[in-house]
């Protein structure tokens, strides 16, 4: 079957997914959501101006017209002007989400990269010492909090309370060493917090192939360990692994940056999303809530692809 | 390692040898087992903050801003004076309560509907159920919580109300591939054959038998949910009145300059060991409860 | 015998497994000889030990829970045990090859079969990819598979359960091994398929001239298939015998029970297939005297005190037993 065909099917299977969130989100965050009427005000209003600002911000209409009305900006992906700031949303997500793809990605790549490098080894040297290390150390990271972690990183790295490296707060890219001096310490707290759950899962991943028959059949003939991990287990690994990282980046792309970046004051769309959550400024949060569901919509299909082209048992029926 | 291990005596009577066997070598784990003493020792210091035997001047200024530590205030007061040890021993209180509350209600959530959708897999029962935890697991964690907090006029549980409503899916699907693989069980078909109704036996037959799932779970969604409440707090999306390690957390960010640090290291190592520990006992637990493990 | 010396030698082989409840002898004290080009059936119920003894030969017991605790494996004149591991992988597969129980899960599914084919083929000789697959291609064709040109570009889902076992068997003829080790080979396929892989690996270990051990729990298999048999009961050797010797005049009060409850054709009453009374017993809570006491016709005082040695029987085999049938 045609792989663009099949693309676009899965896509339309999406469907229900995209409408069940933005009918969620709609109706917890818009419909239910903050009354921007009297901040618009003056004080003692009447009635009747009352009655016209919430015509002109559309509260009047009936539910399915306005969530009509977010499906239709979602299409067209413009979703006018933010209610706090006047800048159009469009142009806000394309001045955030490169920033915080530039703040995530080090850590996230990182993260991962070292969790796969210290799960193979304690699944290499399952049930001695350093296993047991590995493993101890990774539950002792996944029960410090994030923002603990945050905060004694930057009271470490960032004041002259500790090292007194590099900035507090703040955001750079006009040169490499800028980029830097802003990304090392969000990077290290990420990898820090993530690298916990990254070596449990992957070592329990490549315990579980390893206790397979096939990696017995291998070692029945002759294979060396080097090469068992190599060929006869990674590759079967892949499928929980693909699953694992496809699946974080709609996450990390656009919520997962929230608490980094707004306690490093980085203008990410994480941040414009926590600023939009506390002044109920619905344009944005409808935008980040769509986009979101966009890209899980499109990590869903693209965990399909890369299943079949790992695993010939996958058939793209 | 597969299931037929040679030589190995065959396990008879698999259910209540599960719980036999689980119990045996829960109590040889020793790292599981010092984790529920120290689950234990919290719980005590929740229970009494809960009952006012302790912790009860948490609110009050006792002393001097930022007071050293002290006989009178064992880990010093914070930037107006509270006593800092009173805080984080209340704040354990709420620990609980979150955890708790958050842990029993998702969980149980999670079994009823993953069991739902298990048992009515491929109808569009199931359907419905999958598009549901699909549709739960897209939306942003913080935006889930702040439009739910929202929706419910700041209400005191929105954050509660907001965990379970993201947690249960978790379960959901565990619970709902285990009844998947029950359902085709002898004792189900023999259910079925005989004419007991649908709720009868996804609640008498096969919710039971997915109790080892549901324990295992709870540890780690109350883990969940303390930490979840200390980043929400700190986001100002959480505890509304009262105390919590989250609350002592962001407060503590006003004493970063200053140099004190007293907040942020009680409160931090507070949280610290009770997830720890936790996360110990889950980690025992899931060991004994695995009916995969032979030895 | 007429083959003075034999190919592969246990000598008082014991492996243990840490359970939960306790270590356990899974194979204890067991002694066997595999003498050039024979075949020898390793027969018993399942938990007997022949598994786990088939697999320690190759040192592929699974470590931890599992561990060759004693004994000798002699290889052509090498302590198989003594060696260093990177000694044991020059072994496994170009000395002496194994094929499994289950073809479903004993290839690795993401390959293809003429690449896990030809990565054997090159581990162990210098061949280039190119010849490694004409000779996978050569292989395939000699085991039976129709279509080898398709079949090798064919990842194992797309195989049929007898067509993957025979993929097995060209991967162990691939280096032409002195030894097979056969672990029921048979047992996972269905009925007509059993009987033409058994009839292809009986074909191939004459064409090879290979010795092989074929464990199983069949005893029409033995009959068919092997010139000797060693009887296997609770990780102890309770009988090794001729096939034929075995079949007309078992010795040891179990052989007799086992072979009385196979069916035969010529029965008149089905209905009444004797069986063995009570059960195997706990591999932790093992009686001091010979193992199969509590279930044997044949039981006296004796029994219980010593666990009986094997001894030479009058036809040449061997039996662990006080009260042998004659």
């Amino acid at each position: 079957m045609d792989i663009l065909q099949y693309a676009l099917r899965r896509l339309l299977a999406g469907l229900p997914l995209l409408l069940g969130v933005t009918l969620f989100s709609f109706t917890l965050m818009v419909y239910f959501g903050p009354d921007k009427t009297f901040e618009l005000l003056g004080k003692n209003p009447t009635a009747q101006e009352i009655a016209e600002v919430r015509h002109q911000l559309g509260y009047d209409r009936p539910f399915v017209l306005r969530y009509g009305e977010y499906l239709r900006e979602l299409a067209t992906v413009d979703f006018g002007n933010s209610d706090s700031t006047g800048e159009r949303v469009s142009s806000l997500l394309a001045r955030t989400i490169p920033v915080s793809l530039a703040l995530e990605l080090p850590g996230f790549v990182l993260g991962n990269l070292l969790g796969i490098a210290l799960a193979l080894l304690a699944a290499y040297h399952r049930g001695r010492w350093p296993d047991k290390l590995i493993m101890g150390l990774s539950v002792i990271g996944m029960s410090i909090s994030f923002l603990v972690v945050i905060f004694v990183f930057q009271i470490w790295f960032c004041t002259s309370h500790g090292l007194d490296l590099f900035p507090v707060r703040g955001w750079g890219t006009a040169s490499l060493a800028d980029y830097l001096r802003h990304v090392t310490v969000p990077t290290l707290a990420m990898v820090f917090v993530a690298l916990g759950y990254n070596t449990r899962f992957y070592r329990a991943v490549i315990v579980e192939e390893m206790g397979r028959d096939h990696v017995r059949t291998a070692r029945a003939f002759g294979a060396a360990p080097a090469r068992l991990f190599w060929r006869d287990i990674l590759k079967n690994c892949a499928i929980p692994v693909i699953t694992r990282i496809v699946f974080t980046i709609p996450a990390i792309v656009i919520g997962g940056a929230l608490l980094l970046e707004t306690s490093f004051g980085i203008p990410g769309v994480g941040k414009a999303a926590y600023e939009a959550i506390i002044s109920g400024d619905q344009p944005v949060l409808k935008a980040v809530v769509g986009l979101t569901t966009a890209l899980f919509v499109i990590a869903l299909l693209v965990a399909d692809i890369l299943y079949r082209a790992v695993d010939p048992r996958v058939s793209l029926e | 390692m597969n299931a037929a291990q040679p030589g190995l005596p065959a396990a008879t009577a698999p259910r209540a040898s599960l719980w036999r066997t689980a119990l045996y070598k829960l109590r040889r784990d020793r790292a599981g087992l010092l984790g529920l003493a120290v689950v234990v020792l919290y719980l005590v210091a929740a229970v009494g903050a809960w009952c006012g035997w302790w912790a009860g001047d948490w609110a009050l200024i006792t002393g001097t801003k930022w007071g050293p530590v002290s006989a009178q205030h064992w880990f010093g007061t914070n930037i107006i004076g509270q006593d800092i040890f009173q805080r984080a021993i209340y704040s354990t209180g709420t620990a609980f309560q979150v955890g708790l509350v958050v842990a029993v209600l998702a969980v149980g959530m999670g079994a009823v509907i993953g069991a739902v959708g298990g048992f009515f897999a491929a109808t569009w029962i199931d359907e419905i159920v999958l598009w549901l935890m699909g549709v739960l697991d897209a939306i942003p964690f913080y935006l889930m919580v702040a439009a739910i907090a929202f929706a419910l006029a700041d209400n005191p549980y929105a954050m509660h109300v907001a965990m379970v409503s993201t947690f249960w899916t978790t379960t959901g699907r565990l619970v709902r591939g285990e009844v998947i693989k029950l359902r085709g069980l002898e004792f189900v078909e023999a259910a079925r054959a005989i004419g007991v109704p649908p709720v009868a036996i996804i609640f008498r037959h096969i919710l039971p038998n997915t109790f080892h799932i549901l324990l295992v779970q709870l540890t780690l969604c109350f883990v969940d949910a303390i930490k979840a409440e200390v980043v929400l707090s700190f986001l100002g999306l959480g505890v509304k009145d009262g105390m919590s390690w989250g609350l002592m957390i962001s407060e503590s960010t006003l004493e970063f300059l200053a140099g004190h640090f007293n907040n942020l290291i009680v409160a931090s190592a507070l949280l610290f060991g009770l997830v720890f520990a936790f996360n110990m006992l889950a980690d025992a637990l899931q060991d004994a409860l695995d009916p995969k493990q032979v030895a | 015998m007429n083959h003075p010396t034999p190919l592969l030698a246990l000598r008082d082989l014991v492996v243990e497994f840490d359970t939960m409840a306790g270590r356990v002898r899974a194979v204890d004290g067991v002694s066997l000889d595999v003498f050039p080009e024979e075949s020898l059936a390793l027969v018993g119920e399942s938990g007997c030990g022949k598994t786990v003894t088939a697999l320690s030969i190759l040192r592929l017991v699974p470590q931890p829970p599992g561990r060759i605790a004693g004994g000798s494996i002699r290889f052509d004149g090498r302590d198989l045990l003594a060696l260093p591991e990177s000694g044991m992988r020059a072994v496994r597969g170009r000395d002496i090859a194994m094929i499994f129980q289950e073809p479903m899960t004993a290839l690795n599914p993401v390959f293809t079969v003429g690449a896990q084919l030809g990565d054997v083929i090159r581990r162990h000789q210098r061949l280039s990819r190119r010849e490694a697959r004409k000779a996978s291609l050569a292989l395939l064709e000699q085991v039976g598979i129709p279509e080898p040109g398709r079949r090798i570009d064919e990842y194992p889902h797309q195989l049929s359960g007898g067509q993957r076992q025979r993929v097995m068997i060209a991967m162990a003829l691939s280096c032409g091994p002195r030894l097979l080790v056969a672990d029921e080979p048979t047992t996972a396929l269905d009925v007509t398929t059993q009987a033409q892989v058994l009839e292809e690996i009986r074909r191939l270990q004459a064409e090879y001239r290979m010795a092989m051990i074929l464990v199983t729990h069949d005893l029409g298999i033995v009959a068919e298939t092997c010139t000797r048999a060693v009887v296997m009961y609770c990780g102890q050797v309770v009988e090794a015998a001729t096939t034929a010797a075995l079949f007309s005049r078992p010795h040891h009060p179990y052989t007799v029970g086992l072979l009385d409850s196979i069916p035969r054709l010529r029965e008149t009453r089905l209905a009444e297939l004797p069986v063995i009374p009570g059960r195997v017993p706990d591999p932790l809570q093992l009686p001091a005297g010979c193992r199969f006491a509590d279930r044997c016709p044949r039981v006296s005082a004796e029994c219980r005190v010593v666990s009986p040695p094997l001894v030479a029987t009058a036809d040449g085999g061997l039996v662990a037993c006080y009260h042998p049938h004659p």
